[in-house]
């Protein structure tokens, strides 16, 4: 393209760019601004105008509400579930990637055919189920469900394990490592990208995990983040003020992991597909 | 011991080594996915109210739903906010990767600041539009200096939860479309554009043919993901105005935990796999028989 027509086409796009990008950010910047409004101010005057002076008595509000131990369960049960699911899946894609054995190719078939079962149809059977053990209302229930791997992520290491080199692994047998020699020395640390690709998607995924914690679990003990700010806002439904700062808790962190890792998780999901 | 005694001890030791290395997650697919389903299809068959004990009654919750209105309503709801959803999402997306394909200086930026809903909670997320649309107090009402029921109004909700459900999903939707754009060689732009082809007809004859793979994931992806749709009507609307914006997650939620009818909420579980599976099987199908770039 010459630079001319690049520059035109730039006068064009770019107002289109910026203006998606407000619509973007406007929300967010609201809800941030009104999370340090204090609710006399917020009430008293137009909704809108700045804060003045910026207060922190909504999240001081939302610490008395329990949002300190909803943060930190939300935390544990991300990460549990992420190094659980990352362990089960390596093991179970290294299995399929790289050994022989009767009723690989069905089994393999039966863990991608579950790719199409929808969470929202577990639901139902897997409270019964969890009820049926006993497990309502634990961090069991919590985590149970996702722990053990994700054929999802099983299918994507099985793809990339495929494509490391067979001459790396024979050696490392030839020293006299065993298969668990083999897949921490040899196979993880060829797969980074993909082991940090499936690490964020799940933080992303579980870190805002609602149905199944909404359902699972009563009262404040194993209460998410997700659950919390939806209990707070149907019960102080005009408290804009506290509502907001509970959606900014339920946001930041993950807005800090995009600033850090913003790439990658692009890459990731272009990677995955996966929600 | 002989030589074949010898390979069949090794194919033993491999084999137990696989089933080793599958045991946690073959536990996770058969207690956590597999049996769920048999279990939901039983729960059907059955009258539970979520704490006393179950009472098989054989077909009459499959009579009860597939008889009364709510459930057909909340179908046709679904199927309108999937009409209003998909199409808008994947021309938005469609449009704002063919800018940003442009390469210009900050489109990377552009491009991962647009994907910032997405990564957010969904939750979260229809609780901070609840208030930017709360009719005296919010920020829009505000603005306009005037009050509108947004989230109240039956001829509005369902519009409205539809516009975020694309605010959030349209930067996911660019992703895809970018991708899929820079990976057409660059070869075949440069010989149309040698031909005289101007932009709209390399984007018509080029990028819109060989983007087809593309347009499926995204077409499918989204509407396998919208009619799952459950935290932003959970906080936006709560299904209301009279069940305008029920869409079928939130009716087989609120069937089952908020009307304690696990029996009825199973049936259009059920239902709602089936059509689901039916979808992405028909588009396996399709896609398998047109998964080649068409250029002629």
């Amino acid at each position: 393209m010459t630079s001319l027509s690049r520059a035109a086409s730039g006068v064009v796009i770019y107002p289109l760019l910026l203006a998606a990008a407000v619509i973007t950010l406007v929300p967010f910047g609201l809800g941030l601004l009104t999370s340090f409004t204090s609710a006399e101010q917020f009430n008293t005057e137009a909704p809108l105008s700045l804060p003045t002076p910026p207060t922190l008595a909504n999240y001081v509000g939302l610490a008395d509400a329990g949002f300190g131990r909803a943060l930190v369960v939300t935390a544990l049960m991300t990460a549990v579930i992420v190094l659980g699911q990352l362990t089960c899946s390596v093991l179970a894609g290294y299995a399929f990637a790289r050994l022989e054995f009767p009723g690989r190719d069905a089994l393999f078939w039966v863990y991608v055919a579950t790719l199409m079962v929808p969470t929202t149809v577990m639901v139902v059977p897997l409270y019964l189920m969890m009820a049926e053990a006993g497990l309502r209302n634990t961090f069991w229930a919590l985590v149970l469900p996702f722990v053990f791997g994700s054929p999802y992520a099983i299918f994507l290491l099985r793809e990339y394990f495929r494509t490391i080199p067979a001459d790396l692994i024979r050696a490392a047998r030839v020293d006299g490592a065993n298969t668990l020699d083999v897949i921490w020395h040899v196979v993880l640390p060829a797969s980074r990208p993909i082991l940090v690709t499936l690490a964020l998607i799940t933080v992303v995924s579980q870190w805002n995990n609602f149905m199944w914690p909404l359902v699972i679990t009563s009262g404040d003990t194993w209460r998410v983040l997700t659950v919390a700010t939806a209990g707070l806002q149907s019960r102080y439904d005009a408290q804009w003020t506290l509502v907001m700062a509970a959606t900014t808790v339920a946001i930041v962190p993950l807005i800090v992991l995009f600033v850090a890792f913003g790439r990658h998780i692009v890459r990731s999901i272009v990677v995955t597909g996966l929600k | 011991m002989t030589f074949n005694d010898y390979v069949w001890l090794r194919r033993l030791g491999r084999t137990a080594t696989a089933y080793a290395l599958l045991a946690p997650s073959l536990f996770g697919v058969v207690v956590f996915l597999l049996l769920p389903m048999l279990v939901v299809l039983w729960l059907s068959l059955n009258r539970w109210d979520l704490l006393g004990p179950m009472e098989f009654v054989g077909l009459s919750n499959w009579q009860s739903v597939l008889s009364d209105s709510s459930f057909g309503t909340s179908l046709v709801v679904t199927a309108v906010f999937i009409a209003l959803v998909v199409p808008m999402q994947t021309v938005l997306g469609l449009f704002a990767a063919a800018m940003l394909a442009r390469d210009l200086p900050g489109s990377r930026f552009f491009r991962t600041l647009y994907v910032l809903p997405w990564i957010c909670s969904p939750l979260a997320i229809a609780v901070l539009w609840r208030w930017i649309l709360a009719p005296t107090d919010g920020a829009v009402s505000t603005v306009l200096g005037h009050r509108i029921e947004w989230l109240t109004d039956p001829q509005l909700a369902l519009p409205v939860v539809s516009a975020v459900t694309i605010w959030t999903n349209v930067g996911y939707v660019t992703l895809f479309f970018l991708a899929g754009i820079l990976a057409i060689p660059r070869e075949i732009h440069d010989a149309a554009r040698t031909d005289g082809a101007n932009a709209w007809q390399r984007f018509r004859r080029i990028t819109l043919p060989m983007l087809r793979p593309t347009l499926f994931f995204v077409l499918v992806t989204g509407i396998v993901s919208a009619a799952q749709v459950f935290d932003t009507v959970y906080a936006l609307t709560g299904g209301g105005p009279a069940g305008r914006t029920d869409l079928v997650a939130h009716r087989i939620y609120a069937e089952a935990f908020g009307a304690a009818a696990v029996g009825r909420a199973a049936v259009m579980a059920v239902v709602l796999f089936a059509l689901l599976v039916g979808v992405t099987l028909a588009q396996q199908i399709y896609f398998r028989r047109r998964i080649s770039y068409d250029l002629t």
